[in-house]
This record gives structure tokens, sequence and C-alpha cells, in this order.
């Protein structure tokens, strides 16, 4: 089920209560983005090894210490990447030449949307990890933190994300733009399930931060 | 060429998976596997030998992604990874055929990523060119999930002459990744005249089986399947596949059976899967090919046929007689043209015409542009139309789909230009009965016409099924028997030469009054003597009421369906759309936009335009954006009140005329910078510069440098807005404001985007950061009263 207050976040309203005419046009994006995009998601389970302020999942080496903190004390983590689709992209688009209004009600919904998705897709992960013992810590995803976002290349290339039609720019970029690609760490903690993501993220200023 | 002589006689095998095996050899994740090639080809010359013994009649080279993108930064160079795999493929071929294998690049082609269509035709083409230097026989483009690369890759290998054989990658629906269907892919691909067809990888045979029926039922051409061996999964960090040879060859038989011609296999298989199928299928005899004598057009999304029910074609992007529109284009504005379409399709459309003809316009730049930019925010099939020969090439070149080409006639010279052209890049042409002697005045003048036209283009290669007769509707105010010439003429070309007609249909009404009344009664009586398309103004209730009574009543619409579905929902509308009398600075306050245009119209009859404009509009406008700024109002009521603004604005421009309109108006360039994709902060601010009368100049996104200086140069810009969504991209802000001081230091910048502080800003070396649209709305407004 897709957050709906998420939506209203996205769109500026700070938690007071929206019009009639923006939850009409949220409830009518979010029927026509459901209707038409088909989500997919990949992911594959490596062993995560530490050196120093560097983190390997697999073969897949990263230079950040953010990420080596989000991930201490996780023995595997799963490479999970998360895509709306071109459909999405082809909508937004669509609604940006239509009508600007109903363009940033598509715009948050789809990126709401994404994030439901994202969860639904990740149960299959959390199944697996529970079968042994394992819990699931939130996705970190390349641009948070120290964690630069130019390692989507090789983080597209071992998942072979092309299966699932998602690509990047030349500038790291994420195509189609509804997507996710995220690091999620597997551990036997269980307190550590959740940590709010605007807690570990340094603009401060951010007009989207969760209080 | 031994083999492909046997097409059709015998069942052809491909090879089976390659990544899989060089795995088993120790490939690690994301390691390229074509480098091996050139450092170990020894076990490359081992699997093919393998699949040769299993039986396999063609091997695939070694070349999936030997194209320069994916190697860039190998180190090595697409020509001599392909010189190496052709060779040691066609070392171990013993009598196979070797096909040079092309897989997608990776990237995303514009306008969803940033490549464009023209720069994959010329990777796709570098590798397509060795492949056959070096000694292929045939090129095969597979696992391709984008119709648009596809057809990229399809026009670089045909550019061999080598055979070429395309296969696609489906979901289990039948569905590409990029939301085509398997009509519109299949449309696509025998327009450009491939030799062979199929689907390939994404899942196993049993999946791909329940596809056959559907795919067989749209294509003329052999069809392959090549699927992998059952569905992937993870176990222990490497991948498994569920299906076993023997499992594999017995579904790969009954897909045999279906129809399909040429089999072999993709991930996860291996010569023991290859092996199996040849042993149970190669006695099988091919199923002869059924030609489908279907007339089709498609869009990236869906195909369209001919012929179930009469096709509309809206005719709204056309700028003879509309001066809007003859205004948006000669001002480059894409936006009007792009809403025009977005409108017809809601209206109910179902292929669009695209003109964009005008005298001192570039027809061959701007109408690849319009039907590109089109493709973008409209998924239905397109009629490109246009009588210049070299802008018809563009359009349909860079076109997604199959085309709808409007049009040929029967002069020669009209002939010898549209035929290659579609025979090239596929198309359906619409034919309009007139030769070197004029319109024939009988309708047995223009039926030799489209005779001629029908004769010819079987000369080009091109069959009956894809071209439309037009006969020609002549205004009946010039001669009475025009409208019935037409029609027999029609009905003659329909039942004696038997192909598709369409008709322009409004010019039968030409210079009379009330035209409509003509229109919709001419368009009912076409339809009954056989219609199969129509040129038509999809706004007009008139004719779309006719046509959908026509279609329930001529048994066409089942159960009346279509035309319960559309006047009950009119009725059920009908009382909210009647908002009543409010005034425009209410409309504005409520975003009402057809609130808005009543009220602009009813004001227009007492009030000066300006005038409406100073004390009502802006106002009114002044009004919503205090409320937003002093968050009373949020976002989307901001937008909707803008919106509703912009409806009346367009109404009382379209009184003050072309010049008054145009007049000094302050303009200010907009873009997302280079390398960044995410422009809504961008378009949100565009709707309210425009809403208080600036002339916004929108680059779009991912827009270098040298564009933003150049555009400034040329128009004398002295205001820059620029966006960027990431921090990475930031980067080429600052490059960009770097490059204006430089070139333009008079110009100022502002600058807004989500990563973007005031600090930031200044650092980079902006005159303003906007936090929100508003903002920018103010600075502007400073600005240009300073000046």
């Amino acid at each position: 089920m897709t957050d709906r207050n998420e939506i209203l976040r996205y769109l500026g309203f700070r938690g007071k209560p929206a019009d009639e005419r923006t939850l009409q046009a949220i409830e009518s994006c979010l029927a026509e983005l459901e209707q038409a995009v088909t989500p997919r998601s990949m992911h594959r389970v490596f062993p995560v090894t530490f050196s120093g302020g560097a983190v390997a999942i697999g073969g897949f080496a990263v230079e950040s210490a953010d990420l080596a903190k989000h991930l201490s004390g996780c023995g595997e983590a799963a490479l999970f990447a998360a895509t709306l689709g071109a459909r999405a992209d082809f909508l937004l688009e669509r609604a940006a030449k239509a009508d600007m209004s109903r363009a940033v009600v598509m715009q948050a919904c789809a990126a709401a949307l994404t994030e439901s998705v994202c969860d639904e897709f990740q149960q299959e992960i959390a199944e697996e990890a529970a079968k042994r013992g394992l819990y699931l810590r939130p996705r970190y995803s390349p641009g948070y933190g120290d964690f630069p976002i130019r390692y989507q290349r090789d983080f597209l290339k071992i998942l072979e994300c092309r299966k699932i039609g998602l690509s990047m720019t030349e500038n790291c970029m994420l195509v189609p733009t509804k997507s996710v690609t995220a690091v999620i760490g597997l551990t036997k903690e269980k307190t550590s399930c959740h940590i709010a993501k605007c807690m570990e993220c340094r603009s401060a200023d951010c007009p989207f931060r969760k209080e | 060429m031994r083999i492909l002589e046997d097409l059709g006689k015998r069942l052809l095998f491909f090879d089976g998976g390659m990544g899989t095996l060089l795995q088993e050899n120790g490939l690690g994740p994301g390691e390229l596997p074509e480098l091996w090639n050139l450092s170990r080809p020894e076990i490359i010359f081992d699997i093919h030998s393998r699949y040769r013994r299993a039986g396999a009649d063609i091997l695939k080279t070694n070349t999936f992604g030997a194209n320069a993108i994916k190697l860039h930064g190998s180190g090595r160079s697409a020509e001599e990874i392909i010189f190496a795999a052709v060779e040691i493929a066609k070392k171990a071929a013993d009598g196979a055929l070797v096909a040079m294998d092309i897989g997608p690049t990776g990237k995303l082609l514009k306008p969803l990523g940033d490549l464009a269509f023209e720069d994959a035709v010329s990777v796709f083409s570098e590798a397509a060119e060795v492949g056959k230097k070096a000694g292929a026989d045939i090129i095969l483009i597979e696992t391709m999930s984008d119709t648009y690369e596809c057809k990229a890759a399809v026009l670089a290998a045909k550019q061999t002459g080598l055979p070429v054989f395309a296969t696609m990658v489906a979901d289990e629906q039948g569905k590409l990744l990029t939301g085509g269907d398997l009509p519109a892919a299949v449309a696509l691909l025998e327009g450009l005249k491939v030799d062979a067809l199929g689907l390939n990888c994404g899942f196993g045979p049993e999946q791909m089986k329940r596809l056959v029926p559907q795919l067989l039922d749209c294509c003329s051409l052999p069809v392959i399947l090549n699927p992998n061996a059952g569905l992937p999964r993870s176990e222990g960090g490497k991948t498994i596949f569920d299906v076993n040879p023997q499992d594999f060859s017995a579904a790969m038989e009954e897909i045999a059976r279906d129809g399909a011609w040429i089999l072999g296999g993709c991930c996860g298989t291996t010569p023991d899967y290859i092996a199996a199928l040849v042993k149970r299928c190669a006695k099988i005899p091919p199923k002869p090919l059924q030609k489908k004598n279907r007339t089709v057009v498609s869009s990236f999304a869906k195909a369209m046929a001919f012929g179930e029910k009469p096709v509309l074609i809206g005719e709204r992007i056309n700028p003879t007689g509309k001066p809007k529109l003859k205004q948006a284009l000669r001002g480059g504005d894409m936006d009007y043209l792009l809403r025009e379409g977005i409108t017809q399709q809601q209206k109910g459309a179902h292929i669009l015409d695209v003109n964009v003809g005008l005298p001192e316009i570039d027809e061959p730049s701007l109408l690849p542009r319009a039907v590109s930019e089109i493709q973008s925010v409209v998924d239905l099939p397109l009629q490109i139309d246009t009588s210049d020969p070299r802008a018809m090439e563009a359009a349909m070149r860079i076109y997604n789909g199959k085309p709808l080409i409007n049009s040929v006639n029967g002069k020669k010279e009209s002939m010898e230009a549209v035929f290659p052209l579609v025979k090239k890049y596929g198309g359906a042409v619409i034919a309009l009965t007139l030769d070197e002697n004029g319109i024939p005045e009988t309708a047995q003048g223009r039926y030799k016409i489209a005779e001629k036209i029908v004769k010819t283009a079987a000369e080009y290669g091109i069959e009956k099924k894809d071209i439309l007769v037009d006969t020609l509707a002549m205004t009946i105010s010039a001669g009475q028997e025009n409208a019935a010439v037409t029609l027999e003429a029609l009905r003659m070309v329909r039942e004696k030469l038997g192909v598709f007609t369409s008709l322009g249909v409004s010019n039968i009404s030409f210079g009379l009054p009330h035209r409509e009344h003509i229109n919709a009664v001419f368009f009912t009586m076409a339809l009954q003597n056989g219609l199969d398309a129509a040129i038509v103004n999809p706004n007009s209730d008139e004719m779309m009421n006719a046509y959908f009574a026509y279609c329930a009543l001529s048994g066409k619409d089942e159960k009346c369906m279509a035309y319960i579905t559309r006047y009950s929902e009119q009725k059920a509308a009908a009382p909210a759309s009647v908002q009543g009398e409010i005034t425009l600075s209410e409309a504005v306050a409520g975003g009402l936009k057809e609130s808005a245009r009543a009220a602009a119209n009813s004001l227009l009859k007492t009030t000066e335009p300006l005038e409406i404009i100073n004390t009502e509009l802006i106002p009114a406008l002044d009004r919503v954006g205090r409320d937003f700024e002093q968050g009373v109002l949020f976002l989307p009521q901001l937008l909707m009140s803008a919106e509703a603004a912009k409806t009346a604005f367009e109404e009382i421009r379209a009184s003050m005329g072309q010049e008054a309109s145009r007049s000094k108006k302050e303009k200010i360039i907009l873009a997302t910078v280079k390398g960044d994709i995410h422009d809504i902060g961008k378009n949100i601010v565009k709707v309210l510069l425009e809403n208080y009368g600036y002339d916004v100049i929108d680059l779009g996104k991912d827009v270098p440098p040298e564009t933003v200086v150049g555009a400034a140069q040329k128009d004398g810009v002295k205001l820059v807005g620029l966006s960027a969504l990431m921090t990475t991209t930031v980067a080429n802000m600052a490059d960009t404001i770097r490059l204006l001081r430089e070139k333009l230091p008079a110009c100022r910048v502002m600058v807004g985007g989500a990563v973007l502080t005031p600090e930031y800003a200044k650092q980079i070396g902006a005159d303003f950061y906007g936090k929100d649209a508003m903002a920018s709305v103010h600075y502007a407004q400073e600005l240009f009263k300073a000046n």
C-alpha cells in the first residue's frame, strides 16, 4: 500500500491537511500509475568484508565509511535494485506537458510508489534471510552519505540490471528515473531493523526532511 | 550459404548459452566475457566446437557486449575483439553458419536515457561492419528489450547486406521492458525487412511456448526462439536454472510443431540441451509460413490494424489554417504541439497526423524533432505528413515504430521519392489518386491511378497491404458531383483493388458555412461506402458523434459498449462542467481551467486585454503566490491556479493578435544542466514565469553549457535560470555559469534544485538562489524593474 502521507510530504504539505482536489489528484495519479507500470527488481546476496574505511559486498568493493558503518555487524548483504520501468517516465513526461499541477502530484506518487514497491520486493529477501535467522538493515543507496553515486556503474553490472530494463546515464543517474539501487545488510541483530534515513542524511536543511 | 537455403525445408538450430559456460570456467561477476576471445580463445573455441558437435547449425559469436559503449575502459577495442571472436567461431564452425552476435548497448536511448538514436546506430554499425569483414554469415541482434534500440541495430546491420535476424526479450505477458507489445515489435521489424525474428532469454521454454501463438498470429517471417533453461534463481551466490535438457527439448518440440523454424537456447543452456533439442526435433517438418495480409502501423507501445473498425486520424497537428500552431512552430514552441497531441488522444484519436510544413521552416530538421517529442508523450502511431522527401526520410528514420506515411501519389516523381523510403524504413503509405494530369473527374480515372500506384509499389517490393488509397474529397461547393465521385471511387478501390481506404474528410465542405454539418454526414456516407480511415478533428463533437453512432449501427461496437461508455459518462459529467458564472480571479484562485477560459472570454467582450491582465489576472496570481509562501496553499494548488491562469492567458493573447502578443516580452532562458535528467523543478518555474508574462525559452534537460550560452547570445537574454538535482551535476552548473560569465558578463543567473543552498549557489557564482518557484518570479520582477 502506497503511503499517502509520504506523497503529501513530497508535495510540501508538512503535515498540514490537504485540499480535496489534491487528494483526488493523488488517487487518480496512483491509479493511472498502478495500472500502467510493471515494477521489476533484482537482488543477489554476497558475503561482506571490511578493511579500514572500505567495505566489499562480494566483488563489489566500495570506499565509503558511511556504508561500512551502516553494514557493521553484517556478515552478508544483498545488492538490490528495483524500477517502475519506462512507462512511469512516459506518464511523468506526458503530465508535465499537459498540466504541471498533475505533473507534480504524479511525480510525488511515483516516488512513493517506488518506495512501496521496493518494500514489497524486499520481502523476498527478508523471508530468505529469516530462514537463516537473519534480519534486514534499511536500504542504503549510492548517493547517501559518502557512498558516491559513481558506484552505480559496477552495481548495475554485477546485478545485471539490464534484465529489468534499468540503466544509467553518463552521470550515473538511474534511468528509468523511478528506480532504486541499494545495499541491504543482513544481520543477526534483531533490533537494528529500522533507522530513519533522514536521520542519517547530512542535508539538515532539506525541505523534505522528516521531523 | 547452404544452411540458409535449408530454411523452411528443415528446422534450423542455434547453439545455446555462452555466459554460463564461461562462468564454469572461472569468469567472475562483472567481468567482460568478450575479453576472453583474446585472453582465453581456446575455451571459446572449445565451447563452439561442443555446440557444433551437439548439432547446432548456427553458432553465435562471443560478442554480445562487444560494442564501443560496453567496452569503454576495458582497454580493448570492439574491432579486435570481434575479429578474434568471428575467427574462433569460423574455425569451430565445420560447415555451420557463424552469426555475428549483437546485444544491447546497456544504455537507454533518448528521450528516456541519454544515448542519441544516431549514436546507437554508429555503435552498432561499427560492430556489424567488423563482423562482416571478419567473415560472419549472419547478423543476429538479440536480447533487445527496447524496440527503438533494436531499430538502431537493425538499420546498422542491414547496411552490411548480410541476412539479419532479430530477437527480443519479453515478459510473460508478452511485453517488452519498455512497455511495447509483440505485435508492435513485429510490425517494426517486418517493416525494416529483417530475415527472421523472434524471442530469446527472459524465461524458459514453457513460458515462451505460451507467447508463441501471439507471435505467430502477427508474424509473416520465420520465427526464432532461444529460451533460457528455465527461470534463474540464486543459490549461494550462483545462478541456477530449473529446467533440464529433456524437459527443455520436450517443450521446444511443441514450439516447433506450433510453427517456429529456428530453435536454440540462451542463458543456462549448454551443449547437452542443444543435443537433446536436435535429437528430438530435427525430423519435424517446418510448418509452412502464413502470410498475414494485415495492414498494420505501430507506435513503440502498440500496433494498430486497419479493417476491424474505422480508424480516426487526428488532423490537429497541421499548421494550415491554424494561426496559433503557426506561431508556435515559428517560435520553436513544441509544448503547444505536444498538448494538441495529448488532447487528441484523450478525445479518441487512434493515429495522429504530424505536419509541420511552413514556407519559412526547415522541415527536414523540425519534422523529426516533432515526431520524436510527440512520441515522448503520446503512445499512438503517427502519420508522417510531408511533401518534402528529405523531411520524410529524417522522420521515418527516427520514428519508433512502423509509421503511416502521408503521402504518395500517382506522379512518377512522387513514387520514385517515397517508395524507396517505405522499402527501407517500413511503413504503410497513403496513396492519393492524382498524377501528372491532375485529379481525374471520374471514379474510373481515380481507380486507374490507384491501380498504377499499387502496381508500381509492388516493383519496389511493397505489398498491397501497406497501401491505403485516398480517393480525394473535393469540395461540393465547386461541383455538386464531387461527393458522389469520391465515394464511387472509394467503393471501387475497396472492392476491385482490395486495398484499404482513407479520406481527408473535411475538404468536402470547403467554402461552405457550418462545415461540420456537411463533414459529419459525408463522413457517415463514406463509412457506409467502406471507408477504413479518416483524417478528422477529434475535438469536433459532430464528427465523433457520427463515428460512435456509425460503429454502433454497423455492428462494429460490441453490445454498443463504446457508445454507452462515451455518452453515459458525458451526461453524468455535465453538471460538474457547468460551474456557473464566477469571476476570473475566483477561477484562478480555485484553479478552475474551464471557468477561467469562460470568464476570460466574457471579460474580453467588455474589457481591454491588457487591462484584464493587469487588474484581474496578475493580482489573482499574486494572491495565490502569497498564500503559497505563507503556507496557506501548497504546490499542487499553486500550480492548479497557474494552469487556470495559463488557459485565460491563451484566450486573451489570441484576442490580442499576433503582433501585440509577441511584442516586448522579457526573455528568460531555463535549462536543466548537462548530465541532469530530472527537470520537474525547472518545469514548475517555467509555468509561473510564463504566468507573469515572461517569454520563457525552455532548453530542456541535459543541456550543455555551450547551448545555454549560444541561446542567450542569440536572443540577447538577460536572465538565465539553471536547475540541477544531484551533487554530481552541480559541477556542470558551475561550468555553465563560468562560461556565461566569460561570454556574457551582463547576463544574470538564478539557480535552484534539491541539493543547492544559498551558500552553495554563491560559491558556484550564481546571482540568485531560488528556494521555490515563487522566489524566481520575484527575482525576475525585481531584475527587470531595475533595468
